[in-house]
């Protein structure tokens, strides 16, 4: 069982002695950062803040850190070896890595699902624009839950699936074990979008068989601007860079260059050290705890928001009603109500901090006829009494609009 | 079209404060967007009604959902009231530049820029005490009112200047300097009276008369300027006239005589009853061609006066 006080304490805006502290409900987005990740950074900042691979102490240490930072990464994916492990910006880069570099050509077909984030969805709809790919939708359940059905009847002749694992909109996790056993089975790659599902629970890429996999540093207590995508070591030799130039070669004349082997040919130009260490950090961190209990943390916080979000007249949530199904996600929205409104008013209020919107993921809204919905997210160092003035203050809100 | 009244309103606030002016900055953004036929998608409107709803809500249920339900209206409500207060300080502003007083030429309400109404306060005549006075302005005015006797400077120029003021009020005091450099500035018509609004005065008067009789006007408002600037307490001692006398050369005891002589008495209370013709209430009056001025206005009030500035 986490001991969410204590871990509280982790987070100086969670523990700050001055001014107000946020009830912050938007993990989905953007999770919290730890002082142990700050200081990581600062760390290299202050001391070592030199190019990975010089030969001087400060690169030195450079490397050894960022080595470090990847070896963290793989142990916590479980991955084969380490350079299975391409550090990026955050999913969308890895995703766009893919798309780029798989070689996909005119009447390829590429399978996602119905509720993707766009960052896996617009860079397959580019490739069908630009070299004539076929993009195919999976319709989920009603409820919101993946459609194996309807998976395996599109299964046929696809040449790359590439799925969110735990999806940002409703919290659910698809059951990743069983598409990529399909998928196999039928000649397909996988490619799973875990950037909600791998702060939330564990991976182990060896045991799901994944081809590959992309996450954000982001979301997982990691600094912005950090992220992750792993392949197969097999496939990723296969792969053809498609951002190349400083750190990417091993030499180059006037007319040929040689590339470095995986990892190196993907991670083109000076890389953002700071925030690979401070990855690595939040990998350290993540790693003390056990998932089950955040998931048990999270369902505890979920159950309740659900139980009261249910007794209000009007809210709708969005996937499955059980919360169990949701991860730390409720979203939520009010038909005909713009539900920015109740964000703005939760935080001025009450300094509570959900996301309203579209949650980047248009298509779904777009073609539900949903203008907007209002997310709470919840994670490990969310509390029941954050939970209860959360619906506290909304039902005030939802009383006088 | 709340967007464009929030324009408006945090533009003005703007101007004092940094947080409304990133406001002022979003709903411009809100209403270039409508304008160039695009959607405002800055979600202005509703974080700024998010941010008042919010802050009543903690006070009162009920009336958070009336403001919910008639924020349209309000907003107007309030945005009119908005523009009448700006034109009722633009206005105050106005007045109080060239009048001296928020309320317009000696009106003593409340005014912000002269909380303690310095500008509007007069001796009142007919009593012993200084102090704020309410009178009838309307009917102070130099009409049927026969100056000759009274000492005069500048005859012949276009703008007149007449000061009625007295010896011992501090506010006749005050504006007495600002009266002389304005008709040294526009070598205006200058004619002075003296009315005793307080305290026994008369014999300074009665003395300024014969100076002028005997010595000429030059004399006179030699002398003049003295008791206007001299200590208070020394020049109302009746027993330190001669020595003031005395320290101009004058003849003190032909000055004397004549200062206590029957002609000056009859002089004086003509010339007392000429004043009363004005209804005056107070000193000091000051015309400055024709309009009057109650109280010891600041001197560029007096300057707008003569510039033909004021336009209202």
């Amino acid at each position: 069982m986490l001991n969410t006080h204590k871990i509280r304490a982790d987070f100086n805006i969670l523990s700050k002695k001055d001014g107000k502290i946020p009830m912050y409900l938007d993990s989905a987005c953007m999770s919290l950062k730890p002082n142990s990740v700050v200081e990581a950074m600062n760390d290299y900042y202050f001391n070592f803040p030199a190019c990975d691979r010089s030969l001087h102490k400060l690169g030195s240490t450079v490397t050894k850190k960022v080595k470090e930072a990847r070896e963290l990464v793989a142990k916590f994916i479980n991955a084969k070896n380490l350079d299975e492990i391409i550090f990026t910006r955050n999913t969308t880069e890895g995703i766009n890595l893919l798309a780029n570099s798989f070689g996909l050509v005119k009447g390829d077909v590429v399978l996602v699902s119905d509720k993707e984030h766009n960052s896996n969805l617009v860079p397959w709809l580019l490739l069908r624009d630009r070299v004539g790919i076929v993009v195919k939708i999976i319709s989920s359940n009603v409820n919101g839950t993946f459609n194996l059905d309807n998976f395996s009847k599109l299964i046929s002749g696809v040449k790359l699936v590439s799925i969110v694992h735990t999806s940002n909109l409703d919290g659910v996790t698809n059951p990743a074990k069983e598409i990529i056993e399909i998928a196999h089975q039928n000649n397909a790659l996988v490619c799973l979008d875990a950037a909600q599902s791998i702060p939330h629970r564990k991976i182990d890429v060896q045991d799901l068989d994944v081809d590959f996999l992309a996450f954000s540093g982001h979301k997982m207590f990691g600094p912005t601007g950090t992220g992750v995508f792993y392949g197969k070591s097999k496939l990723l030799e296969k792969l053809s860079p498609f951002l190349v130039g400083g750190d990417t070669v091993e030499f180059s004349t006037y007319d040929s260059y040689k590339m470095l082997p995986v990892p190196e040919k993907f991670e083109a130009g000076l890389q953002n050290y700071a925030g690979i260490i401070g990855l690595g950090e939040a990998v350290k961190y993540l790693s003390q705890f056990d998932f089950e209990d955040i998931v048990e943390h999270e369902l505890k916080l979920n159950s309740y928001i659900t139980t009261e979000l249910k007794k209000i007249s009007g809210i709708n949530i969005i996937g499955p009603e059980d919360p169990k199904l949701r991860s730390g996600i409720v979203n939520f929205y009010i038909e005909g109500t713009d539900m920015h409104k109740f964000v703005i008013m939760l935080d001025e209020m009450a300094n509570i901090e959900i996301r309203s919107g579209q949650h980047c993921v248009h298509s779904w809204f777009a073609d539900k006829k949903i203008y907007n919905s209002a997310r709470v997210s919840l994670y490990l160092y969310n509390t029941i009494e954050e939970a209860e003035a959360f619906i506290t203050n909304l039902k005030k809100i939802i009383e006088i609009l | 079209m709340p967007c464009l009244i929030a324009l408006i309103v945090f533009g003005i606030m703007g101007i004092f404060s940094a947080s409304h002016r990133a406001l002022a900055k979003e709903a411009f953004d809100c209403i270039f967007r409508r304008v160039t036929f695009r959607a405002c998608n800055t979600g202005f409107q509703d974080k700024i009604k998010g941010k008042i709803l919010s802050k009543i809500i903690s006070r009162s249920t009920f009336l958070a959902k009336m403001v919910n339900k008639h924020y349209e209206i309000l907003s107007w409500i309030f945005f009119v009231l908005m523009i009448g207060s700006t034109v009722y300080v633009l206005n105050g502003g106005y007045n109080f530049y060239v009048y001296g007083s928020c309320n317009g030429l000696n009106e003593s309400g409340f005014c912000a820029f002269d909380p303690k109404g310095e500008n509007n306060k007069t001796t009142a005549v007919g009593d012993s005490t200084c102090g704020i006075t309410q009178n009838e302005i309307k009917n102070v005015t130099l009409n049927g009112v026969e100056l000759s006797s009274f000492p005069t400077q500048n005859t012949g120029s276009e703008d007149t200047v007449v000061f009625i003021g007295c010896y011992a009020c501090d506010y006749s005091r005050k504006a007495y300097p600002d009266i002389q450099r304005l008709v040294e500035k526009k070598q205006a018509n200058y004619v002075f009276a003296h009315y005793p609004a307080k305290g026994d005065t008369t014999f300074l008067g009665n003395a300024g008369y014969a100076i002028r009789k005997i010595y000429g006007d030059d004399a006179f408002w030699k002398l003049n300027d003295y008791l206007f600037t001299a200590d208070l307490d020394y020049i109302l001692d009746k027993a330190n006239l001669n020595a003031i006398l005395a320290s101009f050369n004058f003849d003190v005891k032909k000055v004397n005589e004549l200062a206590n002589s029957t002609e000056t008495k009859n002089m004086m209370d003509m010339e007392i009853a000429e004043l009363n013709k004005t209804n005056l209430y107070g000193t000091p009056t000051i015309f400055i061609n024709g309009k009057s001025f109650v109280g010891p206005k600041p001197y560029r009030v007096y300057n707008s006066a003569i510039n033909k500035f004021i336009f209202f």
